[in-house]
């Protein structure tokens, strides 16, 4: 038995000849909650229209459960499917709303009660059941729209950037709950984002989409940690990004010379002599004290520091450590003594574990 | 100066509305006229010419005229909905043109439509259709223009994800044209169809070619009185038939037409 809810079999679709998603293999298992991340054009949300079954896939195979999707039509489908303009259906009550799913399904009255008052419930809107969309605010709606998918049961539950109208405060506290409607359901989730915190902070596993095609998937750390390519590493997170001259794999280290610079780091990836970039994450910069050797082993640059932002919880200091190539570095606010001065020199450390290989 | 601005915007309000209103002051005054000449601001009132409208000669034409109104809306009313639902929502082919067939009666002047139905009417041998049927046919022709692009345009700002969330629940399409698009154009379908009944009742253009003689509508009824004697049953009638058209009117917001469609969809 087939344990994936979605699988996309070399999924192809191109909209007047031009190509929008190509040759795409995701297979997505059942209970993850599942990200698709990319800049908009990227083809995340065609990718989710072909699963949902508006848009029909030029070639290849959308199967749902093991079973092709390509001749069902939407409704026959049974996924659940939340958009970013909530899309809730102005003359119905909420009450209405929610339950439509189950009514054009023909289920019993008592039946569609008990199901709509306990979508209702797990959306924290149990007593709003009376009133219009209009007399709701947007997180509300959102909720209504929330509870409307899931109130029939689906075996998943598609959204399209469903936060995406909310202000900040509430679209970070409606993450986490929809991560623990997600686990309480046990219910299979996509969820479509073109950002990256939101997709970090809720998903098992983030698809990165670039060009129509997966740029890398895995687990948010090991994304973040480890990005395959040069669109990754820029994409998710922030990143100095630096071009390689020549790479020399070494016994225990790869020595990566650095374009245009004298520089050479040491770094623990794998890699042979094709590298041609790297990316540091401005986080993993330490500022060394003159007396501070630092960890054996670990790269030392000395630069000079040409810009400061204070960012709040951390501050962001730009050095330059060779003629024409900066880094940016990251520091806990709460370790704001160690920041220097406007100017002055510092020697920065960086542990060849932090250098990451990139391919283009 | 923006002071100036003001009063000149509603001194223009007030113009525009009195020279549409007056005129019809005129005719409630002289049909409450006690003399039998025509007279605005008679110093008597009386309601007796009222009483010769339920004279068959008014009230047949009347009772003809509500008929096939209500007949011409309602086939109006299915056959626009019907073609702005191809037309918009599943974008047959040919589109454009479709559209374009439909509202082109418009550009039509109603006498020459007249003239050409009746002898299109006669040359295909088929004159026995003069009087209601051909009335009916030739006003649905009429109001169509109007019920098809009402719809067509609540259609067309119709959002899709309505549409596609109801689908993603498992809405068929007869379901769903009957749950969320019908309900969400409503406002938009009932204006059209109340043009369609108003344009139906009032209109003397077409009807005149298309009546059958000693069964006319009302507005031609009114033609043929007026050649011969003009009294305040006249004023009478009129003042009857916009009292008629203002309860229609009514009717259909009340059901959910125009003020809806102008604070922008239902609730």
């Amino acid at each position: 038995m087939n344990s994936f809810d979605i699988e996309l079999v070399s999924v192809s679709k191109s909209f007047a000849g031009i190509p929008v998603v190509q040759d795409l293999n995701l297979q997505i298992p059942r209970g993850e909650f599942v990200s698709i991340l990319g800049p908009s054009g990227c083809g995340k949300t065609t990718t989710l229209n072909m699963i949902a079954g508006f848009n029909t896939p030029s070639a290849g195979d959308v199967r749902v459960r093991g079973k092709s999707q390509n001749r069902i039509p939407p409704e026959r489908r049974n996924l659940g499917l939340v958009f970013q303009n909530y899309a809730l259906f102005p003359h119905m009550t909420v009450i209405e709303n929610v339950g439509f799913g189950l009514r054009m399904r023909g289920t019993p009255k008592a039946e569609i009660g008990q199901a709509v008052d306990a979508a209702l419930r797990s959306v924290r809107l149990d007593g709003f059941g009376s009133r219009y969309p209009k007399a709701l605010s947007g997180g509300q709606q959102q909720r209504v729209a929330l509870a409307r998918a899931i109130a029939p049961r689906p075996s998943v539950l598609l959204l399209d950037e469903p936060l995406s109208n909310l202000d900040l405060k509430l679209r970070e506290a409606m993450r986490i709950e929809l991560k623990e409607i997600q686990e309480q359901l046990d219910m299979t989730f996509v969820y479509v984002t073109h950002d990256q915190e939101e997709a970090m902070a809720m998903s098992d596993r983030i698809v990165v989409m670039w060009q129509g095609a997966i740029a890398q998937q895995g687990e948010p750390a090991s994304i973040y940690r480890n990005p395959a390519t040069r669109f990754v590493a820029d994409f998710v997170g922030r990143s100095n990004i630096l071009s390689v001259r020549r790479s020399i794999p070494g016994p225990t280290v790869l020595e990566l010379c650095i374009d245009g610079t004298q520089i050479v780091l040491r770094s623990d990836c794998a890699g042979n002599s094709a590298v041609q970039s790297c990316c540091i994450r401005p986080e993993s910069i330490a500022l060394l004290n003159g007396s501070d050797a630092g960890a054996g082993g670990q790269n030392r640059l000395d630069g000079v520091v040409r810009r400061i932002v204070n960012l709040g919880a951390h501050v962001e200091l730009l050095v330059e450590v060779a003629n024409g190539l900066s880094l940016t570095v990251l520091v806990p606010s709460s370790r704001s003594s160690l920041v220097p001065e406007l100017a002055s020199t510092v020697t920065l450390g960086i542990d060849p574990q932090d250098v990451q290989v990139l391919s283009d | 100066m923006n002071r100036v601005l003001t009063c000149a915007f509603w001194l223009a309000i007030a113009l525009v509305l009195t020279f549409i209103t007056l005129p019809l002051a005129v005719v409630v005054a002289a049909s409450l006229s006690p003399s039998s000449a025509v007279t605005f601001l008679p110093w008597e009132w009386t309601f007796d010419w009222y009483g010769d409208l339920l004279a068959d000669r008014w009230l047949q034409p009347f009772l003809l005229s509500v008929k096939i109104a209500t007949v011409v809306a309602g086939i109006s009313g299915v056959l626009g909905v019907l073609a702005a639902y191809a037309v918009v929502y599943e974008r047959i082919p040919g589109s454009t043109a479709i559209m374009a067939g439909l509202l082109s009666p418009l550009s039509v002047p109603q006498i020459v439509k007249g003239v050409a139905i009746v002898l299109f009417l006669s040359i295909i041998g088929l004159q026995g259709v003069l009087g209601t049927p051909a009335l009916i046919a030739a006003h649905v022709v009429l109001a169509l223009p109007f019920v098809t692009r009402m719809a067509a345009t609540s259609l067309a700002n119709f959002d899709g994800n309505l549409d596609r969330a109801a689908q993603s629940l498992g809405a068929t399409k007869r379901q769903r044209l009957q749950h969320i698009v019908l309900p969400m154009i409503k406002p938009g379908v009932l204006s059209g169809v109340t043009f369609a009944f108003i344009i139906s009742f009032n209109n003397i253009p077409l009807s005149v070619f298309l009546v059958r003689p000693g069964d006319t509508t009302l507005p031609i009824a009114v033609i043929n009185y007026l050649e011969y004697s003009l009294d305040p049953v006249m004023a009478a009638v009129n003042v009857a038939s916009m009292i008629f058209i203002l309860a229609v009117i009514f009717l259909f917001e009340k059901i959910g037409g125009f003020s809806a469609q102008l604070h922008g969809g239902s609730k």
